[in-house]
């Protein structure tokens, strides 16, 4: 093999897996500041293609997808914050205690709801709009529009998310709650609309996966599932909370799938991520950056 | 009683020695006196025999639903000795039915072996996948071994969908049947046998000492493996027991529907699993049992309503978690602790 095809390939699986972390990023979010983890991602993600394909076809016309993609993303980031709010805020009853179990269970009904539901209202059928742009030359690569608009957008996201984590007083009250609940209160944060709004930036992210690559992959009611997958295989290879762990893990997976289609076989693309954490974990079995803890 | 926590997953008898009043006197030696020591037993043999005497009243359809019922009282009740009682969160548990079922299959299908030798080794190849996922997961802590777990069980269901050849994945893989007969009543009285038995083992296992270890291991591994338990046997034994029964009941299961697809390693399988333990509450042995009857019923019912029952049946167990998180068995708790409270002396 040579030279320049492994570039294309390495460089292919970067791609995809800086797509793959917008995901990984709002698992691991939602967990450091809820410490939970959310079984519905994916379906979240279903949500963000839909809305986007809706947008597209029935409102806005396919060629203005830029403005389409940032009302997809607030349209699944408002619907998390509901269902946050409805749903998931009784888990800290009294406040501070939480139950891993009841957000499990309620986001794994959940899954189940959207699932369904959206093969009740639009049908099993694949959804697929059109390309967000013409084929890119990007260094050696031949690379699809929308797969490069997708990375694009992934770069810029992840940026914009890093930005306010780090640089605003809201992402500085979010990095509070993360570290310490009983703390955050009693500096006087509201850790009930921390929660919401953490709850909604997260969702919005995978929301923004679906919507991006909606020409990519199609549109259909299980379309959440093997990203929810890949996400969580991110998570446990970076570590849970850690978000340089999630975007290490996500080029990492990227790499090892494109990697591992051209040098084994493609039918296995969807195993190799699994290979990839079986042999992380046995190393270190709190991932990349996982926090040694005694209760994760 | 009334031990149900607002707000919250209450544990419904959480602790062991409080999980059953007759098992804390069993395992010490002495013979419950109780009035439950009797009374319990004679219930639960007749609700055995008014089970296996239904076929009587019931139509075949309606034996058919229960027949499926069973098969999830199967899952339900192992999953809950690996989840509930053991604390090892694993959502591999689909998988290793549908390991089971294939195994058994092909064994069939390709050497001509006998359907019961199939089960077996059915059961045993999943039991082994079972201990070595346990194996491989040993130092993960609770998220991190249920995305693990859930890492496995879609690769599983991806190889067997991928490896067409083989499974003739999504095409389907016709299954012989265990028996020559069309009537489900055989197989109706085979499936709750089963359920019956899983049961009363899993009892049987729980009120042991290795039950207690496992108790041990959920409520603080450090705390049983400095009290002596060795956590690292223990722990895979859960895996392998439970997978073991899923793969015996999925391998079974496969004989009876006689035809095998990856839809059934799909994830909504689980979800299905989890939903009927949540519903008929965790870490009891009449939880699981109610819940996959209720559920297996429930969604045969709503069935007129297509692809809306799931739907509907999402939405209620929601509202059910939502407004009344301690599950059926709960309710049905605290009921009876109200019912008798008024009557002094007579709980035991």
């Amino acid at each position: 093999m040579d030279a320049t095809l492994l570039t294309q390939y390495v460089l292919a699986g970067l791609v995809i897996g800086a797509i793959y972390c917008l995901m990984a990023v709002g698992i691991t979010f939602i967990y450091s500041v809820m410490k939970m983890i959310n079984w519905a991602m994916g379906e979240f993600y279903m949500i963000g293609g839909y809305a986007q394909y809706l947008l597209l076809t029935d409102w806005l016309g396919p060629a203005r997808w830029y403005l389409a993609l940032p009302l997809a993303i607030l349209g699944v980031g408002v619907l998390g914050m509901v269902v946050e709010r409805v749903l998931l805020q009784p888990m800290f009853a009294g406040r501070l205690e939480r139950l891993d179990e009841y957000a499990t269970i309620m986001t794994i009904s959940l899954t189940v709801l959207f699932r369904n539901l959206a093969v009740v209202v639009f049908g099993p059928y694949q959804f697929s709009p059109r390309d967000y742009a013409p084929p890119v030359q990007l260094g050696p690569l031949p690379i699809n529009g929308s797969r490069f608009v997708a990375f694009l957008g992934a770069v810029v996201l992840l940026g914009l998310f890093q930005w306010v984590v780090r640089r605003t007083w809201f992402g500085l009250a979010l990095r509070s709650v993360a570290q310490n609940r009983v703390g955050a209160l009693c500096a006087g944060i509201s850790l009930p609309r921390i929660d919401m709004l953490a709850f909604g930036i997260g969702v919005a992210l995978a929301g923004a996966a679906g919507a991006l690559l909606a020409p990519v992959f199609l549109v259909y009611p299980q379309s959440g599932a093997l990203s929810t997958v890949k996400g969580f295989e991110i998570i446990v290879i970076g570590g849970l909370g850690s978000l340089p762990g999630s975007v290490v893990g996500g080029l990492l997976l990227g790499l090892v799938e494109s990697l591992g289609s051209v040098l084994i076989s493609p039918s296995f693309r969807d195993v190799y991520g699994f290979g990839l954490l079986l042999v992380i974990l046995a190393f270190r079995p709190t991932g990349l950056w996982g926090e040694r803890a005694r209760e994760a | 009683m009334g031990r149900a926590r607002p707000g919250g997953v209450a544990p419904v008898d959480d602790r062991a020695g409080r999980a059953d009043p007759d098992a804390a006197t069993a395992a010490a030696g002495g013979v419950p006196l109780t009035r439950s020591a009797v009374a319990r037993p004679a219930a639960l043999a007749g609700a055995l025999i008014a089970a296996a005497l239904l076929p009587l009243a019931l139509g075949s359809y309606q034996i058919h639903v229960l027949t499926v019922a069973c098969y999830y009282v199967i899952l339900a009740s192992s999953w809950n000795l690996i989840a509930g009682y053991t604390g090892l969160f694993s959502l591999a548990h689909h998988t290793f039915a549908g390991i089971g079922a294939y195994t058994s299959a092909l064994l069939v299908i390709r050497t001509g072996a006998p359907i019961p030798v199939g089960v077996v080794c059915g059961g045993a190849l999943a039991c082994a996948a079972g201990y070595g996922l346990g194996t491989v997961t040993l130092r993960m802590r609770m998220l991190y071994l249920a995305l693990a777990t859930w890492a496995f069980a879609e690769s599983v269901r991806v190889v067997v969908s991928m490896e067409y050849g083989i499974t003739r994945g999504d095409l389907g893989l016709a299954v012989p049947k265990l028996l020559g007969t069309s009537s489900p009543v055989p197989y109706y009285e085979a499936f709750l046998a089963c359920a019956a038995a899983t049961v009363a083992a899993l009892a049987l296992l729980l009120r042991s000492r290795v039950g207690y270890r496992l108790r041990a291991i959920r409520d603080d591994e450090g705390v049983a493996r400095a009290a002596g338990v060795n956590t690292v046997r223990w722990k895979r034994f859960a895996f392998g027991v439970s997978s073991g029964i899923a793969g015996l009941a999925g391998a079974l299961y496969g004989h009876y529907i006689g035809l095998l697809s990856p839809v059934a390693m799909q994830f909504d399988e689980m979800a299905l699993i989890i939903i009927m333990v949540i519903l008929g509450g965790q870490r009891t042995l009449s939880g699981p049992v109610l819940g996959a009857v209720v559920v297996e019923v429930a969604s045969e019912a709503l069935r007129a309503y297509g692809q809306m029952r799931m739907v509907v049946f999402a939405l209620v167990v929601v509202a059910v978690m939502r407004l009344y998180p301690p599950g059926l068995v709960g309710l049905g708790r605290a009921l009876w602790a109200r019912a008798t409270a008024v009557r002094p002396g007579s709980a035991g």
